[in-house]
């Protein structure tokens, strides 16, 4: 059998290196410098005294838990929102649109210093002495809850516009009748239906957030918590190789989940709504 | 006994009417048709029966209970879609049982189900397999075991054969004819394929700019229809204005030219301006058999169709379409001759003025 190949043009292929040279130089430089801390030799020291520190895991597995409840969070939020004004308030789209590109304007310096003075003290109704909520900032669970509601916030963009564009490969309207005739109330339509169609979306979304909130620093310094973020800035300040070597595995962890992405959407999700 | 009934149903959207004062009964086990351009409001009125739409007035009443404000998954109705609808990260199984699980149906009877609705559309083979994986034509016969599973009430077919080819248009609408008959359920079908509407249907609702235009049999519809939207919208029609000359004879003159037809005419006066109407199929080359009217003309063009050979002819001024069956070993007029064509004093229709 004779293969035949598409003959790629020569600009294309320019595009493609450079492209590449771009994102894999300082990857690769960041990789070697990672494997340099022993003189004249190329070892994995940094990387064994990066997770030999308490710290390491203690801040990863924190920023980790903070990473699922922000996407529980947000997909309890962001999915029936995107479904009901893509089924019921198309007029709204803009304005939510709009909203969700909020986090990229404000930045997260005044979202944290905003969130500190709402929540740091008590509300009462006004006039009495009745309390509707404490300080949330004065406890580890309250601070928690804002935390995770503020990395809600930064990576909005990212969650809605991934649901928002799983919902437009999908037939969302006629697939939603076809289970309400079936007898199917919105909970179950949503769960049953809509959620394991944009499945890899969902996973898209998930993904970006979960990279967002490893990384992130301003709100988890100001709020005072001990996260991952925090955690690799400061040893950045007092040392050079194991930040390096943290970066990089980032880095591998990210390319895991992607290949996870792949892994769990290459079959039969991809073709939601085809018909 | 009326099963469904839709009485005064109107739908508004802004300032103008999808649906106007509608009012239809349907018995137990009828399939009736509604037929009708794009936007003439079969649609909507299918819709509301199902629940998407609530009517601005009117009521929907079924089995005797009203339905007019139920939500849609409070009523039992089953809907097939254009688009198949099938959950696209269930299999076939999974798809057909939807419906049974979410009303919590136990295990075992979903799967007993499940099989013999499979089975009714012989898709045995595919059981386990996805959306994706099936045809045109298998997606939308398990969409139709999806909907029968749960044993509803109606039956509503939003244009479900449009989507496919025509070989398959056909088979499967005969197909969905013979389930429909065999479990003996309420039907309401949506087309705008008159073909369709004619073939599948008890009776048919043709529908023009969201009002009824006639409701009766195939037969009637195609055969008597009252009004011209449904005698041009319905078949191939020659139509003409037409002047009356003799209200006792029935008695016509198209461009001067006379025809006589067995329409009633006790509320038509001579000189009453009216509108004819008269299938292709009924007119045929008098040679062969002279009925009441004999017309002579000449053959302005000729159209061969396969199996009905369409000829042009000028009666007068007037150009009148004619069907002829091909039959290969006859011979056929030539553009430009003279000859005479005849038709009975039935196929003279009068329409109904707008």
């Amino acid at each position: 059998m004779i293969m035949r190949f598409r003959k790629i043009p020569f600009w294309s292929w320019l595009w493609f290196g450079l492209g590449v040279v771009y994102f894999l130089v300082p990857l690769l430089a960041t990789l070697e410098f990672s494997l340099s801390m022993e003189r004249d030799k190329i070892g994995l020291l940094a990387y064994q005294r990066a997770f030999e520190d308490k710290n390491f895991i203690e801040t990863f597995t924190y920023s980790n838990l903070l990473a699922v409840a922000t996407i529980l969070a947000s997909i309890v939020l962001i999915v029936p929102t995107a479904y009901w004004i893509r089924l019921r308030l198309p007029e709204a789209r803009r304005i939510i649109e709009f909203i969700t590109l909020l986090p990229f304007v404000v930045p997260a310096i005044i979202l944290v210093f905003g969130l500190i003075r709402i929540y740091s003290s008590s509300l009462s109704v006004p006039f009495t002495e009745i309390e509707i909520f404490r300080p949330l900032t004065n406890t580890k669970f309250g601070t928690n809850i804002l935390i995770v509601a503020g990395y809600m916030v930064l990576a909005m963009p990212y969650m809605y516009r991934s649901v928002d564009t799983g919902m437009r490969t999908v037939d969302v309207r006629t697939l939603t009748e076809a289970a309400q005739s079936l007898g199917a109330n919105w909970f179950t339509i949503i769960v049953r239906v809509i959620l394991p169609n944009i499945r890899s979306a969902l996973l898209s979304g998930a993904l970006l957030t979960f990279a967002i909130v490893v990384g992130e620093v301003i709100l988890a310094s100001f709020l005072g918590v001990d996260a991952f973020g925090p955690y690799l800035f400061l040893l950045g300040q007092h040392r050079a190789y194991e930040p390096a070597a943290l970066t990089f595995v980032t880095f591998l962890l990210t390319w895991a989940a992607m290949g996870l992405i792949q892994l769990f959407t290459g079959g039969q999700g991809q073709t939601a709504g085809a018909h | 006994m009326t099963y469904l009934t839709l009485s005064n149903i109107s739908k508004q959207f802004a300032d103008s009417f999808a649906v106007e004062d509608f009012n239809l009964d349907i018995e137990k086990g009828e399939f009736v048709s509604f037929l009708g351009p794009s936007g003439c409001g079969k649609t909507t009125t299918l819709r509301m029966v199902a629940g998407f739409e609530i009517p601005t007035s009117g009521t929907i009443t079924l089995g005797g209970k009203d339905i007019t404000d139920n939500a849609p998954n409070q009523r039992n109705v089953g809907m097939i879609f254009q688009a198949y609808a099938l959950f696209p990260n269930m299999t076939v199984s999974q798809n057909i049982g939807f419906g049974l699980r979410v009303r919590k149906e136990p295990e075992t009877a979903v799967k007993e189900r499940v099989q013999e609705m499979i089975s009714l559309i012989n898709l045995e083979k595919h059981a386990d397999k996805y959306p994706y994986q099936l045809s045109g034509g298998q997606q939308q016969r398990v969409a139709l075991a999806r909907a029968l599973a749960n044993r509803p009430q109606v039956l509503l077919l939003d244009e479900p054969l449009s989507a496919l080819d025509a070989k398959i248009r056909v088979s499967l609408r005969a197909e969905i004819r013979a389930i429909q008959k065999r479990l003996g359920i309420t039907a309401i079908f949506v087309t705008h394929d008159q073909e369709e509407a004619l073939s599948i249907s008890d009776r048919i609702v043709v529908m023009y700019e969201g009002k009824v235009e006639q409701v009766g049999t195939p037969f009637e519809i195609y055969n008597f229809p009252k009004t011209q939207f449904v005698a041009n919208f319905v078949g191939a029609l020659n139509t003409a204005d037409a002047e009356v000359t003799d209200t006792s004879k029935g008695l016509l003159a198209v461009n001067g030219v006379q025809f006589v037809s067995s329409e009633k005419m006790e509320n038509l006066r001579k000189g009453d301006k009216v509108r004819v109407a008269i299938r292709p199929e009924r007119l045929s080359f008098a040679s062969e058999l002279k009925k009441a009217n004999v017309l002579d003309c000449t053959i302005e063009n000729i159209t061969f169709l396969g199996s009905v050979v369409r000829i042009q002819v000028k009666i007068g001024d007037t150009k009148f379409n004619m069907d002829t069956f091909n039959n290969p070993f006859l011979e056929l007029p030539h553009i430009g001759d003279t000859t005479q064509i005849t038709c009975s004093r039935e196929a003279v229709l009068i329409l109904e003025s707008e």
